[in-house]
């Protein structure tokens, strides 16, 4: 069993795309595969049309004493369930910080559904925050998505020093380029440039493509309305990487 | 909390199509599918899956085909996968939970399909107001049998299971039912669940006579060689003739403890033929055996040298092909059958009125409780006898005097209370896998050096002799453990308690005194 969050500190990057759309496949390929909407925003619960809302909101979650199964919904795909988010989870931070050991919150909670799943993916919110560093303690694999911009380099680079700085030696980075257009110079140069001094960054982009883009108005993984295309293949690909290198 | 019915039959006169038109009005529902369908039930020979209350089914069609394993009580979906086609053993499965389901129950035997229904399949989806579905209806029409429908709940939605399931009893008027339909698609076949099994189960009677009595056990060891015989043959999976063995050996057991029935002259004859069927299923035996181990040999071996054993792997799979096809001639030979036919008429013939002489006059009971404690007492004898400084072959030789035992208390364990019998048998099992052990490890070992012999003309790299000798090692000194543990599990066997139940079961007054 593994724990992958989809993390950046920045947001819009297609963290939720790739969770939603990882986890498909995942499930597909017959792994018993878990999505966990850390968002308030719900986006990825939206996605598998599932009402954001979960019993008692973050309060009951962080001081309540039922587990996380009782809340799980299965989703429209066999061996894919959803942990729905709840608008509450705004305040996620704060509620953690009433609590002892608050880091150590989501690791615990997770703990009983390491039976039942194969794969346990956190689509996060972005920032660095209390829940950040509670998903980092529960996670095995961060994985990253990177837009080439002139600042992903920085933004990698600070990723990879909080981790270090944090002793978070039991995770393992994983950062690719997503929303990438090879047709723009800068983009290719970039992700050049980014490849040569960090040669942990997977070899396989997600493109920037439109049917990705339709995935809010279907309200369902891409893989689910797109037979084939170069984008499904690209997350094929993607997931496939990700299995030859944890 | 009582369970919510999820499997219903429908009215006779109820077709799907009706059946859906009247719950598109109540629900917002989509057919998300429908095909023309095969359903395929599958077990192992010996129906290790249904002892183990699950049932397996493939469900394939021109676009789909799935594998389902049911439990067969609570008829929740244990597993679920998308195959092509149904792999013969566990270990063909591909990773995931099907295959740890099937690993424990079918151990090394073969999946094979019972029977087959044809039927139309609809996969309805029951959905809220966003589209999303939250209930899974799955509608089977069967030209044979009256039509089934399975409520598949999802995870987080009992409520909408619940509301179902009551409304499909209430407004439809469906009849809650089982999960499977296997026992009527059995039916429509002539068969039922767990009509084979390999234990012995043989009723007797204590007064009947001992002529009747071991015809029946004859028939019945009969029937298991004859059933085992074309899974035999076809080397479906090593088991068949492990049973078939099994049921020669008893036979022959029976022949040389149940004397008085047949004449000398009769006794010779089948004595000799079965004494040839189990002699031309050994070497095959063995070599299943041998495979059978493999993982577990290498499993001995240093991680370094476990590449280097596979050539240990062909050779015996080549050396069990041969075997197998000279067992298979044997088996489909003209005197094979002509012997075994003998055998069955001879079993079939009524019986003359009086027996000849001194056994009929005593009933089963008797001459069962005589064996039994005669053989006991052999044991002990010779198990008390034995020393550390005993020869190996002291403890072969009590070994079989054990199995003399174990047949007999099989054939009559009828005849006696279950509790005491149970009780027996399991002191007697223990007892008999520490000598198992003792001689299995000493063939064992003497066969890997054998082995090495032969191999040596077959230009074997030098590391695979080096990992086989680890092997030989390693079987020394499980070898030397078992005979070590002889002797504690000779006291437990002979414990006062065990004493006190044989007595109680088998001593004869007039034996007693003795
Ligand atoms: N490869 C892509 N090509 C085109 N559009 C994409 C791609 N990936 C994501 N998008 C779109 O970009 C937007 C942001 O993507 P997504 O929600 O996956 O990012 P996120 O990192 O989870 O955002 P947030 O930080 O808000 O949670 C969405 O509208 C999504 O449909
Ligand atoms: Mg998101």
């Amino acid at each position: 069993m593994k724990i992958i969050a989809t993390y950046n500190i920045k947001g819009g990057v297609g963290k939720t795309s790739t969770a939603v759309n990882l986890a498909f496949i995942a499930a597909q390929n017959n792994y018993k595969t878990l999505v966990w909407d850390l968002d308030p925003q719900g986006a990825s619960s939206y996605y598998f049309r599932v009402k954001p809302k979960i019993k008692g909101g973050s309060r009951a979650l962080i001081f309540g004493d039922h587990e996380l199964d009782g809340l799980i919904k299965a989703t429209d795909f066999e061996n894919l369930d959803l942990l729905p988010a709840d608008f509450s989870f705004r305040n996620l931070d704060l509620v953690l910080d009433a609590r002892k050991k608050p880091t150590q919150r989501l690791k615990k909670l997770l703990k009983p559904l390491k039976k039942e799943y194969d794969f346990i993916i956190l689509d996060c919110p972005p920032n660095i925050s209390l829940l950040s560093e509670a998903i980092f303690e529960a996670s095995d694999i961060l994985l990253s998505p990177i837009i080439p911009t002139v600042l992903s380099l920085r933004t990698l680079e600070q990723l990879k020093k909080h981790i270090k700085d944090s002793d978070l030696n039991h995770i393992q980075l994983i950062p690719f380029f997503s929303m990438a257009d090879r047709r723009k110079k800068m983009h290719r140069e970039i992700m050049g440039d980014l490849n040569d001094k960090h040669p942990e960054v997977l070899s396989t982009t997600i493109p920037y493509a439109s049917d990705i883009e339709r995935m809010g108005w279907e309200r369902m993984p891409l893989g689910s309305y797109v037979r084939k295309s170069p984008s499904t293949e690209a997350y094929q690909e993607l997931w496939k990487e990700i299995l030859d290198v944890i | 909390m009582t369970a919510i019915p999820l499997h219903f039959e429908l009215p006779e006169n109820l077709t799907a199509k009706k059946f859906l038109a009247k719950l598109s009005k109540k629900l917002n529902i989509q057919v998300a599918d429908q095909q023309y369908t095969i359903k395929a039930f599958y077990d192992s020979f010996d129906w290790r899956l249904y002892n183990a209350r699950m049932i397996c089914e493939f469900n394939y069609s021109q676009k789909k085909s799935q594998v389902r394993l049911i439990d067969l009580n609570s008829g929740d979906v244990l597993a679920i996968e998308s195959l092509k086609n149904v792999p013969r053993f566990y270990d063909q499965f591909p990773t995931g939970h099907l295959k740890t389901h099937l690993a424990e129950p079918l151990e090394m035997r073969a999946l094979l399909p019972l029977c087959k229904l044809p039927y139309e399949m609809y996969c309805i989806n029951i959905l809220n107001k966003d589209k999303k579905t939250i209930l899974r209806i799955q509608l089977e029409e069967y030209e044979q049998l009256t039509n089934q429908l399975h409520l598949l709940p999802l995870k987080g939605y009992d409520k909408t299971v619940k509301k179902v399931s009551g409304m499909l009893q209430k407004s439809f008027e469906l009849k809650p039912t089982q999960a499977s339909v296997l026992k009527e698609a059995l039916k429509g076949h002539g068969r039922k669940p767990k009509d084979y099994q390999s234990k012995l189960d043989i009723k007797l009677m204590p007064g009947i006579e001992v002529s009747k009595a071991s015809k029946i056990i004859y028939l019945q060891l009969l029937q298991a060689i004859k059933i085992n015989e074309a899974g035999t043959i076809a080397d479906i999976d090593t088991e068949f003739l492990h049973d078939f063995r099994v049921a020669v050996r008893r036979t022959r057991a029976g022949l040389s403890q149940i004397k008085y029935v047949l004449l000398a002259t009769e006794i010779a004859q089948y004595s000799e033929f079965f004494a040839w069927l189990g002699e031309i299923t050994s070497l095959t035996r063995d070599m299943d055996v041998y495979l059978l181990n493999y993982k577990k040999y290498k499993a001995t071996l240093p991680v370094s040298l476990r590449e280097d054993f596979a050539p240990l792997y062909e050779f015996l799979k080549e050396k069990q092909s041969q075997a197998q096809k000279k067992l298979a001639v044997n088996l489909n030979s003209a005197e094979y059958k002509k012997q075994l036919l003998d055998w069955e008429h001879f079993l079939k013939k009524s019986l003359p009125k009086k027996g000849k002489g001194s056994s009929d006059q005593f009933n089963i009971k008797k001459l069962s409780d005589q064996r039994i404690w005669k053989v006991y007492k052999r044991i002990l004898q010779e198990g008390g006898s034995i020393t550390e400084k005993s020869p190996a072959e002291a403890l072969h030789d009590l070994r079989k005097t054990c199995k003399k035992l174990r047949y007999l208390i099989e054939f009559f364990q009828s005849l006696y209370p279950e509790e005491d019998i149970k009780t027996i048998l399991k002191a007697l099992k223990g007892f008999q896998a520490v000598l198992g052990d003792f001689q299995d490890y000493e063939v064992q070992e003497m066969s890997i050096k054998h082995f090495s012999e032969e191999m040596m003309e077959n230009k074997v790299p030098p590391k695979t002799f080096l990992a086989m000798g680890v092997l030989v090692q390693y079987l020394d000194s499980m070898k030397c453990k078992a005979r070590n543990e002889f002797s504690d599990q000779f006291v437990l066997f002979e414990q006062a308690n065990n004493q006190r139940i044989f007595k109680k079961l088998f001593a004869h007054k007039s034996s007693v005194k003795k």
